[in-house]
């Protein structure tokens, strides 16, 4: 904005302008980053500074574990202690970036003898990074449009929900810090091809080596840019400029990308990466017809064209044909295919199905991340197009890709959302520069402090660059009327504002929970707070030998991992399709088919969720039908999810759910015991809060395992899987039976053990 | 899970009379059976039966064949949709297995009309069409044997699943292919290069940027309108209730019916275009009155439809607590 008018001053005037407007900027990226930074606070100021939910679990447990023995040994780390038998080499698996990026921080504190503990820094560096985030995005957006743009788009990406999603403080994932080094290479790419110089490509490259170590959504990159350079070459764009960022960017960008041991030899083997190179050959192909084009005769170059065109189309195109089938190259793994067949995953992969992320989103979820932005990016977009030059082709790229993908996948929501920053911005900045123009006549002075009264605006509203009203008697420059203009600029204000506190409401009541500890409000509004998975855990850290091992299903294996640091047979990591499938048939089949899957893979302890006694959905009743159908895709033979329907095909728990439902080991462990619970006078004994049903199956013993631990809100239900001395086994007839010792004592019991 | 409307059938009306039959001969021996089954299944990848062949193939006893019988009413007038869908996918998977194993006098499919064994209907107590029924050589069927479509469905893929459950017979469904999609691919692309090479001295309107600007704006509004969660999922266009009322908007978060995502995107693009409106307004390149519509359309366009995008949206969420001009 304040550029406009600054062509006409004089030097002096100039330099003070542009220092005003430096300092302005850099107070709103300021704000932008502290808004940005409070906004994601919640959680810590409601519970306390905790890692949350899942994932972030694993990643504090493997940058505590690189903190304690050093980069090298967490590069060759083998975790004995998940996937048991298989075990899990991490420093193969992961992307580093998050452990190295916190790892550093922390190494740095110390060196400072600043002695914060690793914890905090995992807790805080994504709201940190969400500041990096929004700067990064400035600059894109300058680059992109204007400065005014840059700021408005900064001021969005700080607080807009679809990204605070991924970013809250304890939400320790790699997202977190990948949405920066996504921005920041876009930025430097876009930087790269407007100067064409060698500098800014490497940048880019280095840039994108960071992305890469730290998520594996760094293949929107690799398909991203070059989709951009191949649109450019189809728009007969094709510049020197160009040409040298590319080449430069893919080949560094190659050879960075594959030192991370995850990464390694994919870049040129599988086929999410071949589109790169494709370009890489084609800018080749292109420069040399340009440089022919301007030593060859009209007719000759046109023939050339043609035959060597369809040539090297045939050879590339068999070349990659033979490849693939001779092995060389992969095909599409199956979540990038399910990207583009929408059917796919739901026949073929249960497991990716089961992922609630991995769902497609509804026009709900669109508006409930990004609210007024939904509305508004088109706009913007349609401005982009109708003035485009080569940068712009990027961004009109980047929105529709990123919008398909979104719509795609509820995950992908958080690639949309910095492009919808980008775009919404440039729409409301079009729109405030041009209502809030001061007329043509008068002084600079005017604007200036018109401009600095915005930093203390933002306090209160924290949306974006609103400077205040001051020209309403003006006479109007161009024929809208003062009152219309007035009534429009409040309007815009008034759609910031409650973008503003959607965000706050948003991040506060949806995307502010650990997970890990849940809270209930009562009537009067008193808060109680439900801390059961991590007594659990806790019971399970102190009670139970070192080495044992507990069987859950697999959304809970990081959490038991982290937490009670014991082994777990299946994880977060789902890279095992038949091994879970094994702990979901154990889990669907009855007591003693179960007892012999456990025995085979020597669980000591099974843990299950059950949310019935105080009404939590997330339970693992109601995530039942998953393990069965995964189940069911390894073992059709013994698993069949017809079974645990009634015949009407419903799934019920009570009197009349399925004989097979109601004596599965899920629903036994489940509700062992639950039948004799009075949860309040009015309800019945048995009465599951969750399903409001009465369950089926109340009165019921085990045989093969027993009742270690309940904790307070029955939430979490952990079992010891009994030797098989301890039980009373099926009866043997008398001819088959050995003498045993005469002193055998039956250990029956379901004696709870609270009192440990 | 997809519910079907499944057809019901009044069998009492119908039925008047066809009980008395006539009198049958004596069962036919095993040797005969499969004889006559082998003969007539030479023709036929689906056996027609009418009650008395189905009390003879089906009921009869000894056999050594499973039987998978379809009951259906294909009449016109019993006007039964599904009953006509399932109809071609049972066609698909005896095709494919009579093409790959005809010959093994194993399994027989086999499907009786309404219209022509209304009897059998009665026998078998069914008051639905369709239904698709396993009889194993030995015994009664199961409860498991009847196929439960209501849960997954009559898809040929089902169906072959369920008779790969009941009888271990595995069935590879060949689809006949179709060459709708292929063709209409070519054909598009045949129109557009056609297009292009007749236009080919004049292709300024490949460089129209208001017609990609438009383009690029439209395809973004079907996404976030969620039509890709309509393509996924296949919801249903509208919900009528059971007493006649009509809802358009889906009550809860989680889901959304074809007419909302429809209704939503018209709003978003009204947004789109106020915005657009004002700017071009208040970029002022026309004569003042113009503008002045521009600019007063453009505000009642975003604050109107952004208000009703804002009241859908607090439909949909329990106590969200924003609004912006109506409730």
């Amino acid at each position: 904005m304040s550029q406009a008018g600054s062509k006409k001053s004089t030097s002096s005037k100039l330099n003070t302008k542009a220092g005003i407007s430096s300092l302005l900027i850099f107070v709103i990226l300021l704000l932008a980053c502290i808004a940005g930074f409070s906004s994601r606070l919640f959680a810590v100021i409601r519970f306390e500074s905790i890692i949350h939910e899942f994932d972030p679990w694993f990643n504090y447990r493997s940058t505590a574990y690189m903190v304690k023995h050093g980069f090298y040994n967490f590069l060759n780390w083998f975790d004995e202690r998940a996937w048991y038998p298989l075990g899990r080499i991490v420093g193969g698996t992961v992307y580093p970036g998050l452990m190295i990026t916190s790892g550093s921080i922390h190494y740095l504190l110390h060196l400072l003898h600043i002695n914060v503990h690793i914890r905090d820094i995992c807790v805080f560096l994504a709201p940190v990074f969400s500041g990096l985030t929004s700067i990064s995005t400035y600059y894109l957006t300058k680059e992109l449009w204007s400065a005014g743009a840059g700021l408005f788009a900064a001021c969005f990406i700080a607080i807009v929900p679809g990204y605070i999603s991924r970013s809250v403080a304890g939400s320790y994932d790699n997202e977190g810090i990948a949405i920066f080094a996504l921005q920041f290479t876009y930025f430097l790419w876009i930087r790269s091809v407007k100067t064409g110089s060698v500098f800014w490509a490497v940048a880019a490259a280095l840039s994108y080596f960071y992305m890469v170590s730290a998520w594996g959504g760094y293949v929107f990159i690799i398909n991203l840019i070059p989709l951009h350079v191949f649109v450019l070459l189809l728009m007969g764009r094709f510049s020197n400029r160009l040409f040298t960022s590319y080449t430069t960017f893919y080949i560094l960008g190659l050879i960075l990308s594959m030192q991370i041991p995850f990464v390694g030899f994919q870049p040129i083997r599988t086929s999410e990466h071949m589109a790169a190179s494709g370009v890489f050959a084609l800018m080749f192909a292109v420069a040399t017809l340009k440089y022919l084009q301007s030593m060859m005769s009209k007719s000759e170059f046109k023939s050339l064209v043609i035959y060597g065109g369809l040539a090297a189309a045939a050879v590339v195109f068999g070349a990659v044909v033979l490849l693939t089938y001779a092995g060389y190259v992969a095909p599409w793994s199956g979540r990038f295919y399910s990207l583009w067949d929408t059917g796919y995953a739901k026949i073929h992969i249960p497991i990716i199905a089961s992922v609630s992320e991995h769902q497609p989103t509804t026009w709900f979820s669109f508006f409930f991340d990004l609210h007024v932005l939904v509305a508004t990016f088109p706009a913007g977009l349609w401005y982009c197009i109708k003035n485009i030059n080569d940068e712009r082709v990027f961004v009109v790229l980047y929105a529709l890709s990123a919008v398909y993908f979104a719509g795609v996948m509820v995950r992908l929501m958080l690639t949309l959302t910095p492009v919808v920053c980008i775009l919404s911005g440039i729409a409301f900045s079009g729109l405030l520069e041009l209502f809030l123009r001061e007329e043509v006549a008068k002084p600079e002075e005017n604007e200036a402090e018109e401009e600095h009264t915005t930093p203390k605006n933002r306090k209160y509203d924290k949306v974006g660059r609103v400077p205040k009203m001051k020209h309403e008697l003006n006479k109007d420059p161009d024929g809208i009327g003062a009152n219309i203009r007035m009534i429009i600029t409040v309007m815009i204000l008034l759609l910031l504002m409650l973008f503003a506190v959607h965000c706050t409401w948003v991040t506060s009541n949806a995307y502010s929970s650990p997970s890990v500890v849940l809270a209930s409000y009562s009537g009067d509004g008193t808060r109680q707070i439900l801390d059961d998975f991590r007594e659990a855990y806790f019971w399970l850290s102190q009670n139970t030998a070192d080495e044992a091992r507990v069987m859950s299903w697999w959304d809970y294996g990081y959490q038991i991992a982290g937490m009670a640091n014991r082994t777990t047979l299946v994880d977060n990591n789902t890279w095992n399709n038949s091994h879970i499938a094994l702990v979901g048939k154990a889990m669907s089949s009855n007591e003693s088919a179960a007892y012999n899957i456990m025995t085979a893979l020597d669980v000591d302890y099974v843990l299950v969720i059950f949310g019935g006694v105080i009404g939590y959905s997330g339970d693992d009743i109601n995530k039942f039908l998953w393990m069965v159908r995964i189940a069911e895709g390894e073992h059709p033979k013994d698993i069949k999810e017809s079974n645990y329907f009634t015949q009407q095909g419903e799934f019920r728990i009570d009197a009349e759910g399925s004989p097979t439902l109601l004596n599965c080991l899920m629903y036994k462990l489940s509700y062992y015991r639950f039948g004799e619970l009075k949860l309040d006078y009015r309800s019945p004994a048995g009465f599951d809060r969750t399903r409001n049903a009465v369950i089926g199956n109340k009165d019921f013993q085990l045989t093969y395992l027993e009742e270690a631990y309940t904790t307070e809100h029955w939430l979490v239900r952990i079992y010891r899987v009994k030797k098989p001395d301890e039980f009373n086994r099926p009866r043997i007839p008398v001819a088959n039976r050995l003498v045993k010792s005469p002193n055998f004592v039956s250990k029956k019991s379901t004696k709870r053990k609270r009192e440990l | 899970m997809k519910k079907f409307t499944l057809c019901v059938i009044s069998i009492l009306a119908i039925y008047m009379g066809l009980a008395g039959g006539q009198s049958r001969k004596p069962g036919l021996t095993l040797v005969e059976r499969t004889q006559h089954l082998t003969d007539m299944y030479r023709n036929k990848a689906v056996l027609r039966f009418n009650s008395n062949k189905f009390k003879d193939y089906v009921k009869g006893t000894p056999r050594n064949y499973s039987m998978i019988v379809m009951f259906t009413a294909l009449a016109p007038q019993r006007q039964c949709l599904i009953c006509r869908h399932a109809s071609d996918e049972y066609q698909i998977v005896s095709n494919s297995f009579k093409q790959t194993q005809g010959s093994s006098k194993k399994l027989y499919f086999a499907m009786v009309d309404f219209d022509e064994g209304s009897d059998v209907f009665q026998m078998m107590r069914l008051n639905t069409a369709p239904v698709f029924m396993h009889f194993p050589p030995k015994g009664k069927p199961q409860r498991a044997d009847t196929m439960d479509i209501s849960r997954v469905g009559v898809s040929a893929e089902e169906i072959a699943k369920w008779i790969v459950d009941r009888t271990d017979v595995q069935i590879h469904v060949m689809r006949p292919p179709n060459y709708l999609g292929t063709v209409a691919a070519i054909v598009l692309f045949g129109l557009v290069a056609g297009f292009l090479y007749l236009r080919r001295n004049n292709l300024d309107f490949l460089y129209n940027k208001s017609m990609w600007g438009m383009t690029a704006v439209f395809f973004c509004l079907t996404m976030i309108s969620g039509q890709m969660w309509n393509h996924i999922r296949g919801p249903p266009f509208l919900h009528q209730g059971q007493n006649g009322q009509i809802a358009y908007i889906h009550g809860s978060s989680q889901g959304q019916f074809v007419v909302e995502t429809y209704i939503i995107m018209v709003l978003n693009a009204a947004v789109v275009i106020g915005i657009i409106l004002l700017t071009e307004a208040a970029k002022g390149k026309k004569d003042s009155k113009q503008t002045k519509i521009m600019a007063v359309t453009g505000l009642i366009l975003v604050s109107v439809f952004f208000s009703l995008l804002l009241s859908i949206f607090r439909m949909k969420t329990q106590g969200y607590p924003y609004r912006l001009l109506f409730v």
